[in-house]
């Protein structure tokens, strides 16, 4: 009996002991999860109860360098039917009558499509005018769903598509200056927390906090001008339809300071047919700053400025022009196989003589060569800020497999390739005294750090003032000195260079046979206020001079009136009080 | 009659008949004022959420009103910019008014100022140069920060 009872104690005990510790167990856990992870368990049930959104900031502005928008940001809405709602075919085609013209459908099509759909929600119209998406919405139509969203906004149209890019869907920049400046232009996203249902919706009426409220990304001044944008892009378009071009490239640059005022390219996109499943991708390029090409004639410039720099020649010293040079077995002859007999250094540039530059090079010999064509930038990216630019190919003596017949063909710009952004960067160290400055497209933007300016930046000196201004001379010999040059602009004195050589680039970014035929100018010569530099592509043989040079001739003396420069002669007819 | 005529009952004989009624009286006004106040709390409370909601849902319409408006401002500085491109000057000149390219082009040298510009949405203008320095905090701070200051371990 009393060990029976014992028993019974023991298990009672047992019993109690397991209680104990249990409930021991779970107190603590009580109190690990009170007072330790409490954190932890009311974020979980925060997140059960609240819903989280991200608001989109407002992208910035993108304006040319007198403050006017090239692409800003609207309101607008995405317009939603909900299919389930159509599913009774009156009730559709009633909606449809209000909504299809809105969008600019046909309303048995929407109907058509909108039943056919896989999906609950079917996306009908994205970017809908911010006007007509409000008539709409208060239209009311059944299973109509409006969200509310932004678009990007062009007032100039079309122009400048190449160099700003554009955005995607989800307004991340994907091209240009829309990508390469993403970080400062899309500013920084908010979020919005509020209360929701079990199924995830939101609680009407329910608690709603903003968690962080979105940064509106800031706005880009650029260093372009729209006037003189679309006069080189209107001009642009209008020669490639005339001769029947490939494509091209205008780049007009300010010489003193490196600022951009115009930047076009073609081939390239509308943004107002914008279409993003394009599988040409090489449309969206800015083969201005992108693409590499070879200088051709117009880098004879450089090889005189070596010369005359490094005091081996003057404008006035000669050599005899027997129409071939000759590296080992390998002939050199000019373009038009002419003999010139004795020629001075000017008339190497204004008949463009390769056989002179050839015979230059030779005076200069290849480490001096070299090193100029270096300190002129070629074979570097410019530093623009602008994706994409490559440094551009220059072999040079101590590269492998170079050869002497490499530093003959690289004087007069052939086995050299550089970018159109950085043959005209080179160039106007002409007009700019002999400094190179560092060309730069932004003037000013507002960053997550505040507004940042540009200011020019004078990379380096590259030739000696004296030279700079010798050949700035030579250049105008070229213009001046020939009779019926087709750059020559009355009221204006011009300096440039024509450029013809082999490669010309395709609309889908291959390179082919044909030729591409240039132009460099800049103008007053006595106090250049524009450099611009006339590329077009062509499949058959072109001559720069008969193709570009008109381009520089038809444009200048608008730009040049624009930017306030007065032209001498009788076109200046009246003078004011 | 007789009913008339019968006594009333006799009041208890611990309290006399008007201190009864009184204490009676007194009682039922404070349970009623009780009842009252508590009544009065839950109506206060009902009010007070009420009026939260009212408000909040004020607040929803105004936000949403200041949305449409900064919207609709948006889209007339869009506007400004869409009227003022030169898209749309060449437009107006050729369609509109059907002028053409100049075939022979005079330069005037005019004498006045530029107009300053003022079509730009402001948004769209440089920021402007921050204002001048502040004047300095401790004038503005209140009177107890001040004498806080003074002491020297602050």
């Amino acid at each position: 009996m009393f060990g029976r009872q014992s028993r019974m104690n023991a298990r009672l005990t047992t019993l109690a002991l397991v209680f104990a510790v249990s409930g021991a167990g779970l107190a603590a856990r009580v109190a690990y999860i009170q007072l330790v992870d409490s954190g932890r368990y009311a974020a979980a049930a925060r997140n059960e109860h609240y819903g989280q959104q991200e608001v989109r900031a407002p992208r910035g502005a993108i304006l040319d360098r007198n403050g006017y928008p090239l692409a800003t940001t609207v309101d607008a809405f995405d317009v939603y039917i909900n299919r389930p709602d159509w599913q009774d075919l009156n009730a559709a085609q009633k909606a449809a009558a209000v909504i299809a013209p809105v969008i600019g459908q046909k309303p048995d099509i929407l109907v058509d499509e909108v039943r056919k759909a896989s999906t609950g929600l079917y996306f009908a119209y994205g970017g809908l005018d911010f006007n007509k998406g409000t008539s709409l919405r208060d239209a009311d139509a059944p299973g109509l769903r409006m969200v509310q969203t932004t678009k990007r906004f062009y007032p100039e149209g079309d122009v400048a598509s190449t160099l700003l890019g554009f955005v995607g869907r989800d307004h991340v920049g994907l091209a240009g200056i829309e990508a390469d400046f993403d970080r400062e232009l899309g500013g920084v996203p908010g979020t919005i927390y509020f209360e929701r249902d079990s199924i995830g919706n939101p609680i009407a009426f329910g608690s709603e906090r903003i968690g962080q409220k979105p940064k509106p990304g800031g706005n880009i001044r650029l260093t372009i001008d729209r006037y003189v944008q679309r006069l080189v892009e209107g001009e642009l378009d209008s020669q490639i339809e005339k001769t029947g071009a490939l494509g091209g490239t205008i780049i007009v640059m300010e010489p003193k300071t490196g600022a951009v005022l115009a930047m076009a390219s073609r081939p390239g996109f509308k943004l107002s047919e914008l279409d993003l499943n394009n599988p040409n991708q090489a449309l969206f390029r800015n083969r201005a700053v992108t693409d590499v090409y070879e200088p051709g004639s117009v880098f004879k410039t450089v090889t005189t400025a070596a010369a005359v720099d490094l005091g081996l020649v003057t404008p006035e010293s000669t050599y005899n022009d027997t129409g071939v040079a000759y590296i080992g077995t390998s002939a050199i002859h000019n373009w038009d196989f002419s003999v010139n007999g004795t020629t001075t250094v000017t008339q190497i540039l204004q008949r463009s003589l390769n056989t002179g530059a050839v015979w230059m090079s030779g005076l200069l010999g290849p480490d001096n060569f070299y090193h100029y064509v270096q300190q002129f930038g070629i074979g570097q990216a410019t530093g623009i800020g602008l994706g994409g630019e490559p440094e551009g190919l220059v072999r040079t003596n101590q590269s492998p497999y170079w050869s002497p017949v490499d530093l003959a063909t690289n004087s007069f710009g052939q086995g050299i390739a550089a970018t159109p952004l950085q043959v005209i960067t080179a160039i106007a160290s002409f007009a700019n005294g002999g400094k190179l400055m560092r060309p730069y497209i932004v003037e000013e933007m507002d960053t997550p750090e505040g507004p940042r300016s540009f200011t020019p930046v004078v990379v380096r000196q590259v030739v000696k003032e004296e030279t700079a201004n010798t050949l700035a001379d030579m250049m105008n010999q070229v213009v001046e000195g020939i009779p019926g040059h087709l750059a020559a602009i009355k009221g204006y004195h011009v300096a440039g260079k024509t450029g013809t050589t082999t490669g010309a680039t395709l609309a889908d970014g291959a390179v082919h046979d044909g030729n591409v035929a240039s132009f460099i100018g800049f103008a007053p010569v006595n106090d250049p206020k524009m450099i611009m530099l006339v590329k077009l592509d062509f499949k058959e043989d072109r001559l720069g001079g008969q193709v570009s040079a008109p381009v520089f001739a038809d444009i200048a003396p608008s730009i040049l009136a624009y930017l306030g420069v007065r032209p001498d002669g009788p076109q200046l007819v009246t003078t004011g009080p | 009659m007789a009913a008339l005529q019968r006594h009333a009952l006799p009041f208890p004989k611990r309290l006399s008949a008007p201190k009864a009624i009184g204490r009676l009286r007194s009682g039922r006004l404070l349970l009623a004022g009780a009842v009252a106040l508590v009544v009065g709390a839950a109506l206060l409370q009902v009010n007070q959420f009420s009026q939260l909601t009212s408000t909040s849902y004020q607040i929803d319409q105004l936000n949403q009103q200041r949305a449409a408006t900064q919207a609709e401002n948006l889209q007339l500085e869009a506007d400004v910019a869409r009227l003022s491109s030169l898209a749309r000057v060449d437009w107006e000149a050729r369609v509109q008014l059907h002028m053409v390219p100049a075939e022979r082009k005079l330069y005037l040298d005019v004498n006045h100022a530029v107009p300053e510009r003022e079509t730009l949405p402001t948004r769209f203008l440089p920021p402007e140069k921050p204002a001048a320095a502040a004047p300095a905090a401790a004038t503005t701070d209140p009177l107890w920060k001040r004498l806080l200051k003074l002491l020297p371990f602050f």
